[in-house]
């Protein structure tokens, strides 16, 4: 006997996971101590939980982090499953919908990527002008210092202090 | 009155470009030395003709930074 078998890229990163599952129409619901008490149900809720609008005969399935990924807690048999939503109706199974999930995690993940650049990017370009402000602060402040009068210019992104005194 | 003057201009990188006229011989670089002494990282330093006149009223000097 031989059988193949394919596992979901790891869902490792939090955010990820729930831009994934909003995308699915899961209805994602992060768990607080504020809401814990909605989900009381036959499975086990914790807080930082991700609950989704599936419900099975343990109640609600929900996501939770195992120290390394998160995992999709879930009824074995499905028994008695339902789409929890005003707008969603369908069910789809288990392995059905972490199929879907997969590849919603890779764009949503791709997503993750560019916000991930671009915030490195702002704070490069930040780090930046606060740089050339800094110097050109340093400078007038030395220069009034030693007596130097000061004019400043700005030309093609570049700033010149012409500084000036009497002998 | 003789007037000196220092023309500093900052680039997009904050790197400093220093131009002075008005000073006599060597002492537009010790104005320059006072002005950016703590500036480190002197990439490039360029005096004119007037530098080397010993007997020059004004001298220009132009001296690069990278921060």
């Amino acid at each position: 006997m031989s059988a193949v078998i394919k596992t979901t890229t790891p869902f490792t990163i939090k955010e990820v996971l729930f831009s994934a599952l909003a995308r699915l129409g899961a209805e994602p619901v992060l768990v607080t101590a504020e809401n814990i008490n909605t989900f009381r149900q036959q499975s086990n809720v914790a807080i930082d939980d991700i609950i989704t609008n599936r419900r099975d005969y343990n109640g609600l399935q929900l996501f939770c982090f195992n120290g390394d990924v998160w995992q999709l807690q879930h009824d074995q048999d499905e028994y008695a499953t339902r789409i929890v939503s005003a707008t969603q109706k369908k069910y789809q199974s288990v392995s059905r919908f972490l199929s879907e999930l997969n590849v919603a995690y890779q764009g949503c993940y791709l997503i993750h990527l560019e916000n991930i650049a671009e915030l490195e990017r702002q704070r490069i370009e930040q780090e930046r002008i606060d740089r050339v402000e800094a110097t050109r602060q340093q400078a007038i402040a030395k220069a009034k210092a030693q007596g130097y009068s000061v004019k400043e210019k700005h030309i093609q992104g570049k700033i010149q202090l012409v500084l000036t005194r009497s002998v | 009155m003789p007037e000196q003057q220092i023309t500093l201009t900052i680039d997009e990188e904050g790197s400093i470009t220093a131009k002075t006229s008005g000073f006599k011989g060597a002492s537009c670089l010790e104005a320059l030395e006072e002005l950016l002494g703590d500036t480190t990282g002197i990439i490039q330093v360029k005096t004119t003709d007037e530098y080397h006149q010993k007997q020059a009223v004004q001298c220009s000097e132009t001296i690069k930074l990278r921060n």
